[in-house]
């Protein structure tokens, strides 16, 4: 491998993974609070990277205010399903797997909803930056990664300031870890757990964005990113955030260093294969929760 | 008399606390051994040892001669080590018969195969483990209430079944935590005659306890845990005239009154 | 009343080749019912032993493309191959024992990997599996020296199948085998203490419902007779997995009816054009509220409602009587 291919390789790996990151991030925040493994995340992903394609057709904006209509359009569309849907089930005291299988159905629905509004053929995004390369150390990169990149870790350290200092950050991370204590404080888990749907899909529609200006939006590009963002939450440990960030980048690099080390073929097997390897090594994932007691 | 059960220098420690710590222990064939102590002194971790449902530190457990070593649950179970849990554990969303089935699965043999052909040794091992599950619950008193969801049965009855499904599959030692938790006075006492039968039955029991009543009356054995050390070791009268062991767990007449009065609730959600 | 109904279902798919005599949806009809083996299969694993699988349709997959390779490269006849479908993907399954005892979440996605390396095989190994273009022209089921050419022979082909797979299957589970994977997945450490080996009862449980999914896929390459590696992904995995939750976890029965309603649906809503497929994702959810048992839990719930209704409308139509006397 060359110098250059190694470059190059860091920096799609680092920018592909931090949209896996956005998403798993998601996913994680939402099994935290409900234990419900979130299969329609990569849907809301979608929705995020159509409203800020329909908003570029409307206006020619800024990238960061695109980023921003694809964040809204994430999280309209998170607590649209939320308040209608999943807390109804929430409701009717149905059992987990039940929410889990409603939410395949919740991806079913987005995915032919988008296809009705926006059709079925994938839809380019007007060039959003100079096709110039730009040079780091003497190596032509393109703008357009850096950008994800840059964009990606912002957002990733918004949320952790989020969760950090924020109240209602801090609520939501108390009622994820206890929510009888949460509530003992005063907290509405209720609400807390709404909200929760909001941030992941705010993520998600970010990295809509991002993936959508990368290649193209398409009512079908979700459920494949979707699946491989559940692998990266894995591979970090479901239920950490750190572990999800990291699992995130970790499989974007994976991913496009064995594509070209190995095979395009094969590279998201390879994936796939160390996901395994990983569980195997540490059942929990990379960060280990202690175990249970009889 | 041999020993059944014998540990030497028995240890386990979780991070940096030893739950059990050098303990030598032997429990002779045919004995109801009390294994007694204040709370987290280490009797469940204890049974877990010798279940096999967690592996020691350092020490070694012999059972019927044998070295166990690292011996898997399942194995030790197959050789003929039972338990109950102390914070019950049935298969909640099976009948009560069938709990007491499954007791009998290291006991039986027939498998894919022979289910999918239904064969006739398969056909007849099925009645037999039918029949052993109903006399293992006539034994505890529940025949009645064979063909009920174990999950909805009042909290006695499901102490009761999980004592069934240990002792259906005849083993030579039957480890039970606390069996008479969550009891009320007439309950413990009718417990007391049950571990009376178990032990003419030819089983040698472990019994964890904090209901002293029922271990002064039921062990002809009693060890003594605390802070996972083996504070003493005696037959009944000598753990009730022991001054460590007054001062270490009796020590007040509340202490006792305490263990006594253990509600149900609390005893089903606590942790071990 | 249970046995009756079974009577009931199985005499309806038996007769429903000869009434509808379409021979498209007779193609269909018989989809529906390799659909019912995958979800049999399936529940065992999740209903029973509460594994959740993610990786079904690689197995599915594996057993197609062995039944289709060993009829039209090797001349081998095809109940052996069907058979050796079967045999050698429930083989294929022991690639799954390291991981079987990883918690459920982990286990659902570690399949689901094993579903995408699989399916990226059958993609990417042109020379074995004809690649993106697929195998064309796999031969019919022959059986006795009979060539089941009509869509109708093959229906009942598969009808007897299912009978068989979901007769054995029913015998299993009320077996000591079914009783332990029950026992396991209610609480491991329990059965672990009456003696229940977790890794080799999960590992035989992966066996015997990638042998009916082994089965499955040998019956749709010689029903579809084409094979495209698309028919494999793990979309399908989730499917099946749709099957059976929407029939209702636990119940053989349940397998059955989630099958054929979920392969059904979109053809009877194909009247609705593009909104068929939301009215689809609709009804899943919708199902998943109403119903905790699926569908199978579903009868039980009709029958207390109509029996509630029919109680109160005799205690009225009753009391003018009583008052008369
Ligand atoms: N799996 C575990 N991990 C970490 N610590 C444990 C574990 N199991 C037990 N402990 C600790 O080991 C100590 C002994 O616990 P154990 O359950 O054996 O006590 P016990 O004598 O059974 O008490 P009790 O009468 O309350 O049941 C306790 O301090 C407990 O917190
Ligand atoms: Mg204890």
């Amino acid at each position: 491998m060359s110098a250059d291919q190694l470059v190059q390789g860091l920096i799609g790996g680092l920018a592909i993974g931090c949209i896996y990151s956005l998403i798993a991030l998601g996913i994680t925040i939402i099994i935290r609070a409900t234990e419900i493994l979130h299969f329609a995340q990569g849907e809301i992903m979608m929705i995020g990277a159509m409203a800020g394609l329909s908003a570029l057709w409307m206006v020619d904006l800024p990238f960061v205010l695109v980023l921003i209509v694809g964040m809204l359009g994430g999280g309209l569309a998170a607590v649209l399903i939320e308040l209608s849907i999943y807390r109804t089930l929430r409701k009717l005291r149905v059992p987990l797997i039940n929410v889990i299988i409603a939410t395949l159905g919740v991806s079913i629905i987005l995915q032919n909803v988008a296809r009705l509004v926006w059709g079925s053929e994938p839809l380019r995004y007007p060039p959003l930056f100079r096709s110039r390369g730009v040079e780091i150390g003497g190596f032509a990169v393109s703008p357009q990664l850096i950008w994800i990149v840059v964009l990606g870790f912002a957002m990733m350290a918004l949320l952790q300031l989020f969760f950090r200092y924020t109240r209602l950050g801090i609520a939501m991370q108390a009622a994820a870890q206890d929510p009888d204590a949460a509530r003992l404080m005063g907290v509405s888990v209720k609400r807390t757990t709404t909200y929760t749907f909001v941030v992941a899909g705010v993520m998600a529609g970010a990295a809509g964005v991002l993936l959508g200006s990368l290649f193209f939006a398409s009512f079908n590009m979700g459920f494949l990113i979707g699946i491989k963002a559940f692998v990266a939450a894995t591979l970090g440990g479901l239920g950490s955030l750190s572990g999800a960030m990291l699992g995130g980048l970790a499989f974007g690099l994976i991913e496009t260093f064995s594509g070209v080390l190995i095979s395009t073929a094969y590279k998201d097997a390879v994936g796939m294969v160390v996901l395994i390897a990983i569980l195997l090594l540490a059942p929990s994932g990379i960060f280990i929760r202690p175990g249970r007691r009889i | 008399m041999t020993a059944l059960l014998r540990t030497k220098q028995l240890t386990c420690r979780f991070g940096g606390l030893i739950a059990v710590s050098n303990v030598d222990l032997s429990v002779e064939a045919g004995d109801v051994h009390g294994l007694i102590g204040p709370n987290g002194a280490g009797k469940t971790t204890f049974l877990n040892l010798v279940s096999g449902h967690i592996r020691q530190t350092s020490g070694t457990i012999h059972f019927n001669g044998q070295n166990l070593g690292s011996k898997s649950p399942h194995l030790r179970a197959a050789a003929g080590i039972r338990r109950t849990f102390q914070n019950l554990r049935l298969f909640r969303e099976m009948t009560a018969i069938e709990n007491v089935m499954v007791g009998l699965h290291a006991n039986t043999r027939s498998d894919v195969f022979p289910s999918l052909l239904r064969t006739g040794a398969q056909r007849q091992e099925e009645k037999e483990i039918a029949d052993r599950a109903r006399e293992a619950l006539d034994f505890v008193g529940l025949l009645p209430s064979a063909n009920a969801i174990a999950g909805g049965l009042p909290y006695g009855h499901q102490r009761l079944l999980e004592i069934a499904r240990a002792l259906v599959a005849k083993p030579k030692l039957m480890l039970a935590d606390e069996p008479a938790a969550g009891l009320n006075g007439a309950e413990a006492r009718e417990l007391v005659g049950l571990i009376q039968r178990i032990q003419a039955s030819g089983v040698t029991v472990m019994l964890v306890e904090h209901h002293m009543e029922v271990v002064m009356r039921a062990c002809n054995h009693i060890t003594v845990l605390n802070y996972g050390r083996k504070l003493a070791d005696g037959s009944p009268a000598d753990i009730r005239d022991h001054s460590g062991v007054i001062e270490a767990y009796l020590g007040t007449k509340t202490v006792y009154a305490r263990h006594c009065r253990r509600n149900p609730a609390e005893a089903q959600y606590a942790p071990h | 009343m249970q046995p009756a109904i079974r009577l009931l279902v199985l005499a309806s798919l038996a007769v429903a080749p000869l009434i509808q005599t379409n021979t498209y949806w007779q193609h269909v009809f018989g989809v529906a019912l390799i659909g019912a083996i995958l979800a049999l299969g399936l529940q065992l694993l999740v209903g029973m032993a509460g594994l959740l699988s993610l990786g079904q349709a690689a197995f599915y997959g594996i057993g197609a493309y062995i039944s289709a390779a060993l009829t039209m490269r090797f001349g081998v006849p095809f109940i052996l191959a069907f058979l050796i479908a079967g045999v050698v993907t429930a083989i294929t399954s022991l690639l799954l024992v390291p991981i079987v005892k990883l918690p459920s979440s982990s286990l659902a996605v570690a399949t689901l990997g094993f579903n995408i390396i699989v399916y990226l095989i059958l993609l990417n190994e042109d020379w074995a599996t004809g690649g993106s273009f697929g195998l064309l022209d796999v031969p019919p089921p022959h059986i006795f020296g009979y060539e089941l050419t009509t869509e109708r022979d093959v229906y009942f082909l598969c009808l007897a199948v299912l009978v068989l797979v979901y007769l054995g299957l029913d015998r299993l589970v009320h077996s000591r085998f079914g009783r332990a994977l029950r026992a396991i997945s209610q609480d491991e450490d329990a059965a672990r203490a009456c003696g229940i080996s977790i890794i080799r009862y999960k590992s035989k449980c992966f066996l015997v419902a990638a042998f009916t999914a082994g089965l499955a896929g040998s019956l749709y390459a010689h029903h579809a007779r084409y094979l495209n590696p698309n028919d494999f992904t793990f979309n399908k995995s989730i499917e099946i997995l749709i099957m059976v939750v929407v029939g209702g976890l636990g119940s053989l029965p349940g397998a059955v009816m989630g099958a054929i309603v979920i392969v059904l649906m979109p053809e009877f809503l194909r009247s609705s054009g593009e909104l068929r497929l939301i009215l689809f994702g609709f009804l899943v959810v919708v199902l998943m509220g109403v119903s905790r048992g699926g569908l199978a839990g579903l009868a039980p719930l009709l029958t207390q409602r109509m029996a509630r209704l029919r109680s109160s409308a005799s205690a009225k139509s009753a009391e003018p009587g009583e008052i008369k006397s």
